[in-house]
């Protein structure tokens, strides 16, 4: 295979071979816009320290993904290894990160297939996520959605279908988030959900007057997520009664609003609407809406809410959201309901 | 129970824990005199975690393809993340080495924990160095391999239809005297183009180079291009002349390493890139003149 025959004394061809490889490297290293980075998706630690991810979502997943399956035709001693996986050969000569993983991964292989020594343990025990710590979680739910991002760049680069994987994924770190109690920590965990969502939604979140863009207000410290709401300036019922059940607290900029639960009925309350809006009706839209199954949105697309009624003379509104067995009194499945509220946007009708 | 890659990939949100656990205790292991550093546990745990799920095991369900890792025993898995995660360590106790304050490092050599520390041990693994240690000796291979450099050969006759890069490219190849190695091709090339682009007179080359190199990248890291040589060779080295013209069977291309409808991919870009006229027929008919081209271009030796 590597016999090329080539007119000329053996050093000559060693140096043209050296000279063709170098070229070879030239040319396969990446633009700089597209080169692997570090990812500076950081976030500071207990200790003041930041756990960074290793890999941005613009990583060359495509060839990452194949790195085991070449390894192992290589420590297989497959005769066509490096034909078979040419492409990703012709990469490796160009991306030093991907090769730097390569060989992280093939040392790892290796050790897994020829041990040496006594075999590790096997992992036991009945451990919960309740009982992993809570920065952990917070950074395996970026490190999934930045994998959803990656996907999202493949399939645009490489004209493949990964929307279903990339949506289990957001789904996956949604429903892992919900576990984080600590309000901040969790508002971190899911800081990208928002805009990675929106790339497959394919609508691009844009600064526009007429939205009002609300987000769930932190609430420091509340340990067990739920937020009832017992202060006398909090929101009132149209009823005027002060609310005094779970609450998802809305805010957006000097306006607020909440969340609450009826049976199974999500209510959205709003107050101090813009006159423009008054005496009309307002279309909500719910960005991560479509990617939790147990709410059966009003209308059926949690895109375009139209309230029931219109926004009255003072700029409240109180209107049904949708249906859910997710109770707001639960911690957990408040958290989750909460992630999903992570942007809710109102506008009115045309 | 003890989870699996199975688990990781189809129970993610319920192994994690026990994922979790096993990785913490291995970190703590490998750290040594670090152990106790919690970044430094939490940096080591989360570089294995983030592996796993860009390599589309953990959470990649059945939307993410099963991979080699999939394959491993469950102790053979175990190993694997257990060495990552010794990777990781290392990696952490040599960039942390000097800022590892005296009192931690006396506090290590004081106890038995020096017997630990995996940076005492060999850097060269038992088994020796991995093959394409560095990306040049990839690199290396790529140019000594003839079927490989096919593979260049292909995207550069791709180029054709913009022969001032094309041009460039030649020229870069000619001034590092590596044009020899691609044979005959290249002198095809440089006939077809020696009329119409006298080197000297190129203007603009370094911008035609680069964009010349933006689609030797992109052509040569498509599976597509590989299937189309890898068929093209295979079809060079089976053809056979008959009555009439040149035919081969189209099952004979199908091998091990080659399925068919991989050939099928293959076949169909060959036809498209004009080299062959095919329409999903069993038998496959060549002209002399395509059977010349083929060979000039993939079994040039």
């Amino acid at each position: 295979m590597d016999d090329i025959k080539q007119p000329g004394g053996f050093s000559d061809r060693r140096n043209n071979y050296a000279q063709l490889a170098s070229w070879i490297q030239q040319v396969m290293r990446q633009d700089e816009t597209q080169a692997t980075h570090t990812a500076h998706t950081t976030h500071t630690g207990e200790d003041g320290k930041e756990l960074e991810l290793l890999l941005n979502s613009d990583y060359h997943l495509r060839f990452y993904q194949q790195l085991p399956d070449f390894i192992m035709a290589l420590l297989a001693d497959e005769e066509q290894a490096t034909l078979k996986y040419a492409p990703l050969l012709y990469h490796l000569a160009g991306c030093r990160e991907c090769h730097a993983s390569y060989l992280d991964l093939y040392d790892a292989l290796q050790a897994a297939v020829s041990p040496v020594g006594p075999r590790p343990q096997l992992g036991q025990g009945t451990r919960t996520l309740n009982a992993t710590p809570q920065r952990m979680l917070e950074h395996l739910c970026q490190s999934l959605i930045s994998q959803a991002e990656a996907l999202f760049r493949q399939e645009r680069r490489e004209h493949v279908a990964n929307d279903v994987a990339a949506r289990a994924l957001l789904k996956l770190a949604l429903s892992i988030s919900a576990r984080i109690s600590q309000s901040m920590l969790r508002h971190r965990a899911l800081r990208d959900l928002v805009r990675v969502a929106n790339l497959f939604e394919g609508s691009v979140t844009e600064h526009d007057p007429d939205v009002h863009t609300y987000t769930p207000k932190l609430v420091g410290g509340a340990r067990s997520g739920k937020k009832v709401l017992r202060r006398v300036d909090t929101p009132r019922r149209a009823s005027g009664a002060p609310l005094e059940e779970p609450a998802i607290i809305l805010q957006a900029r000097s306006l607020g609003g909440t969340i609450t639960q009826r049976e199974q009925t999500l209510f959205l309350h709003l107050q101090d609407l813009a006159e423009e809006l008054r005496g009309r009706h307002v279309i909500i839209t719910v960005p991560l809406g479509a990617l939790l199954e147990p709410v059966r949105w009003r209308g059926g697309n949690p895109r375009a809410i139209r309230s029931t009624i219109p926004v009255d003379a003072q700029g409240t509104l109180l209107t049904p959201l949708g249906e859910t067995e997710l109770q707001l009194s639960d911690s957990e499945e408040h958290n989750l309901l909460e992630a999903m509220f992570m942007l809710l946007e109102v506008r009115a009708t045309d | 129970m003890p989870f699996t890659a199975h688990d990781l990939r189809y129970h993610a949100e319920q192994s994690y824990p026990l994922l979790y656990a096993y990785l913490h205790r291995h970190a703590q292991r490998f750290l040594g005199p670090l152990k106790y550093d919690a970044f430094e546990v939490d940096t080591v745990i989360g570089h294995v975690v983030e592996q796993l799920v860009r390599l589309g095991l953990f959470g990649g369900g059945a939307n993410a393809s099963l991979t080699a890792l999939d394959h491993l025993s469950d102790a053979q898995f175990y190993a694997f993340l257990s060495r990552s995660v010794r990777n990781k360590a290392i990696d952490r106790l040599r960039k942390r080495r000097l800022q590892v304050s005296t009192s931690a490092e006396l506090e290590a050599q004081n106890g038995d924990e020096i017997d630990d520390d995996p940076i005492n041990e060999a850097v060269v693994p038992l088994w020796g160095p991995a093959p394409f240690a560095t990306p040049e000796e990839v690199a290396l291979r790529i140019a000594a391999q003839q079927e490989l450099l096919n593979m260049l050969k292909h995207c550069i006759m791709e180029l054709n239809s913009a022969p001032r890069q094309l041009a460039a490219v030649m020229q870069e190849i000619e001034d590092i005297g590596a044009d020899a190695l691609l044979g005959k091709m290249m002198q095809d090339l440089k006939e077809g183009l020696a009329s119409s682009y006298p080197a000297a007179s190129l203007q603009h080359m370094s911008q035609h180079k680069d964009h010349a190199h933006k689609k030797l990248r992109h052509c040569l890291q498509q599976q597509s291009t590989n299937l189309a040589v890898r068929v093209a060779l295979r079809l060079t080295e089976y053809i056979t002349f008959t009555a009439k013209d040149y035919t081969v069977e189209m099952q004979a291309l199908v091998q091990a390493d080659l399925s068919e409808d991989d050939v099928r991919t293959g076949l169909k870009i060959l036809v498209l890139e004009g080299l062959l006229d095919w329409n999903g027929e069993a038998v496959i008919h060549c002209t002399a003149a395509q059977v010349k081209h083929l060979s000039r271009y993939y079994r040039d030796e």
